[in-house]
């Protein structure tokens, strides 16, 4: 059982009205509204919360893309993931991911990953994604019907790059290359490839099947608006005889800790209440296009798609802000309060869906760096560690090896057993984390 | 009209045509072909029309097979070889009214006359035209027609499934998500360079009240090709043969005759 820290680098100081005034997060939010110091506090601020979650052993620090919104300020992830690769020493660096369609030519990921690799000695999780509509789409003006057809080229392009030991000729459909021959090349001969999802698309599940990535769920809606989709997800590999190892399977979980629910409710409630209200893509979240045709038809098709629990009403009012916090914490959206209740919650969340790599979201909305990092420690401290046990008979091919036996080394444990004698008898995460609760 | 499916080189398609009289290409707008529409019965009182669907809209060979505006101009040469020896007149609405344009320029001999309506392909930096992908229903409506209270309902379309929420929205998926190829980000695929070499004498229609593309692109279209003209239908948006459809048949006929 892996977790990983992330979470949206979102603007901490919109006004009140942001959403009734301006309706969409993406695309135009107005620029005047942010102030360009305050920008960088807030990067720096979560440059600090990653290298605590490093400190406090989380296995990976997640970083992604994405263009024009005051949700996720981080237009290129390589380089927020450049500062952690030099500043860190365990955790894997993840990166979920570049949108492949939008290099040109894709070589730069190709290179740029490769650096990450280099300078974080063998350390990245490569991910491939193709981008939000608001991003790809709209944003950088790809045709919608081009974007996975683009992201495809690219990816075959990518790799090669990485593995061609000679120069060589790409003649692809968008790329036209003469000489192939990046420098640097990647440390992990086999860098996992993570190709993380969310709209549930067909392609993208017979891609990560046909050649075994770690697929994802990236939401923030939580266990009951997620369920039918991850059900499906599985219900297909395994129809196809595809590997159910759940270590190929990520999921993203706003976390929220404290040492009493009074306390949890009292440091969290605004801020949670703040990323909902302003993560709305208005009218861009489903230009015509972008879904194939064959992916609308799969999921008209998916029985478990009408199995949620949530109700439409309930959704909107998320969205809103307009839940109070132990609704949206009974919903599933987030999971809080004292570690105990926490534990058993995310227990239960990562057996019903099979999650093998949990994103946990410390950070989110406008939160406060001091309950950021308090989040991070006691995830850290009293969360992971009780939670090792998950999943412990199964090979995890999706994190990097270098992070895997760096973090078994180092990570915290169990109170009551120690670690430093663990440590030095050579434990892995299966075995300290074998006497969890 | 009559409904048939086609083959055109490797594509299948659908084909809607009647009439008799000289020929008469109709290519349709970027929504949707309207299928057996009035209007275009009206024109095959004294035409021999047809009207066929673009690859990738409908039931038609989805996209793949082509990919850019010379595929389609190609197409269209080759659809019109295959039906008619010698010139025919085309009419090219909206979406439809580019690839019409872009065959007039590569296939000067297969066009005798060119009717261009309220057509895309130029981009003029001072009128910017609206995004219709990313327009909320009800401001497509309103850019549309010129009195969306009195907008034909339904709208004639090739759509088979009336009623049949699911299957209306894979068939407007389909056909707006083809027009993104051509559309995207911004309609421009470089028609401004290539109007100038347009042989055939051409009516540039546009309704007055056109919301997705401005009365004044008619002008820009008009001053591009050499032997142009323009006529405006009042009481018009973006789809005068549905909203003015006597003066929009009678300005056709008028100039085809």
């Amino acid at each position: 059982m892996r977790f990983h820290w992330f979470a949206e680098v979102t603007y901490p100081d919109l006004p009140s009205d942001y959403r009734e005034r301006y309706r969409s997060a993406w695309v135009t939010p107005p620029a005047r509204l942010a102030d360009p110091q305050k920008v960088g506090e807030t990067y720096r601020m979560f440059i600090r919360l990653m290298q605590l979650a490093d400190q406090v052993g989380f296995d990976g620090l997640t970083v992604n893309e994405h263009h024009q919104t005051v949700i996720a300020m981080t237009p290129s992830p390589n380089l927020l993931a450049a500062s952690l690769a030099t500043s860190t020493r365990n955790a894997a660096i993840t990166i979920v991911g570049n949108s492949l369609a939008l290099y040109n030519p894709p070589t730069r990921v190709a290179e740029e990953y490769a650096y990450l690799d280099c300078v974080s000695g063998g350390r990245l999780a490569a991910g491939f994604v193709l981008g939000t509509p608001m991003d790809s789409v709209f944003a950088y003006g790809m045709p919608p019907i081009e974007v996975r057809a683009r992201f495809e080229e690219a990816r075959q392009l990518i790799l090669r790059a990485w593995s061609e030991p000679e120069p060589f000729v790409f003649n692809g459909k968008y790329n036209k290359l003469r000489y192939v021959n990046i420098w640097p090349r990647p440390i992990q001969k086999r860098i996992p490839i993570w190709v993380p999802g969310g709209g549930g698309s067909v392609e993208t599940w017979d891609l990560v099947n046909e050649h075994d990535y770690c697929y994802g769920h990236l939401s923030f809606s939580g266990l009951y608006s997620s369920k039918p989709l991850v059900d499906a997800f599985w219900e297909y590999i395994d129809a196809r005889g595809g590997n159910l190892n759940p270590h190929r399977m990520a999921f993203t979980q706003v976390v929220c800790l404290a040492n009493t629910e009074a306390e949890a409710e009292r440091e969290y409630y605004e801020a949670v209440r703040y990323f909902h209200r302003n993560s709305a893509p208005g009218n861009f979240g489903n230009p015509p296009g972008y879904t194939t045709i064959r992916s609308m038809k799969a999921s008209a098709a998916q029985v478990s798609l009408g199995r949620s629990k949530l109700t439409p009403e309930d959704r909107i009012r998320a969205s809103r802000g307009e839940m109070g916090f132990w609704e949206y914490d009974e919903k599933g959206y987030i999971i809080a309060g004292p570690p105990p209740r926490v534990r058993q919650r995310l227990r239960e969340l990562i057996t019903d869906l099979r999650i093998g790599q949990l994103i946990a979201t410390p950070h989110v909305g406008n939160l406060r760096e001091e309950v950021a990092a308090e989040n991070t420690r006691l995830f850290g401290h009293e969360v992971a560690p009780y939670l090792r046990d998950l999943w412990a008979d199964q090979p995890d091919y999706w994190t990097p090896e270098a992070s895997q036996k760096l973090v078994a080394q180092n990570a915290p444990v169990v109170r009551g057993s120690d670690p430093r004698s663990a440590a030095r008898k050579g434990a892995t995460a299966k075995q300290a984390g074998s006497s969890a609760t | 009209m009559k409904m048939e499916k086609k083959t055109v080189g490797r594509l299948d398609i659908r084909l809607w045509s009647g009439g008799t009289g000289a020929p008469l290409l109709y290519l349709h707008g970027f929504e949707h072909h309207p299928g057996d529409a009035a209007f275009l019965n009206r024109l095959a009182e004294n035409h021999l029309v047809c009207a066929p669907e673009h690859p990738g809209f409908g039931t038609s060979t989805p996209l793949e097979e082509y990919y850019d505006i010379i595929d389609v101009a190609l197409h269209y040469r080759r659809l019109i070889e295959s039906w008619h020896q010698g010139a025919v007149d085309v009419i090219g609405h909206s979406l439809g009214g580019m690839f019409a344009a872009e065959l007039a320029v590569i296939s000067p001999h297969s066009v005798r006359r060119l009717v261009l309506v309220d057509a895309y392909g130029l981009w003029l930096h001072e009128h910017p035209l609206p995004d219709p992908f990313a327009l909320a229903p009800r401001d497509l409506e309103r850019a549309k027609w010129s009195d969306p209270g009195k907008a034909p309902m339904p709208e004639p379309s090739a759509f088979e499934a009336p009623g049949d929420a699911d299957a209306l929205a894979i068939f407007r998926a389909q056909n707006l998500g083809t027009a993104t190829k051509f559309m995207w980000p911004i309609p421009d695929r470089g028609l401004n360079r290539r109007l100038p070499y347009i042989e055939a004498p051409t009516l540039i229609i546009h309704g007055a009240a056109d919301g997705l593309i401005p009365a004044v692109y008619a002008e820009a279209f008009a001053h591009l090709i050499p032997k142009a003209r323009v006529a405006v239908i009042r009481n018009a948006g973006h789809l005068p043969m549905l909203e003015a459809e006597d003066e929009f048949v009678l300005t056709v006929n008028d100039f085809l005759a």
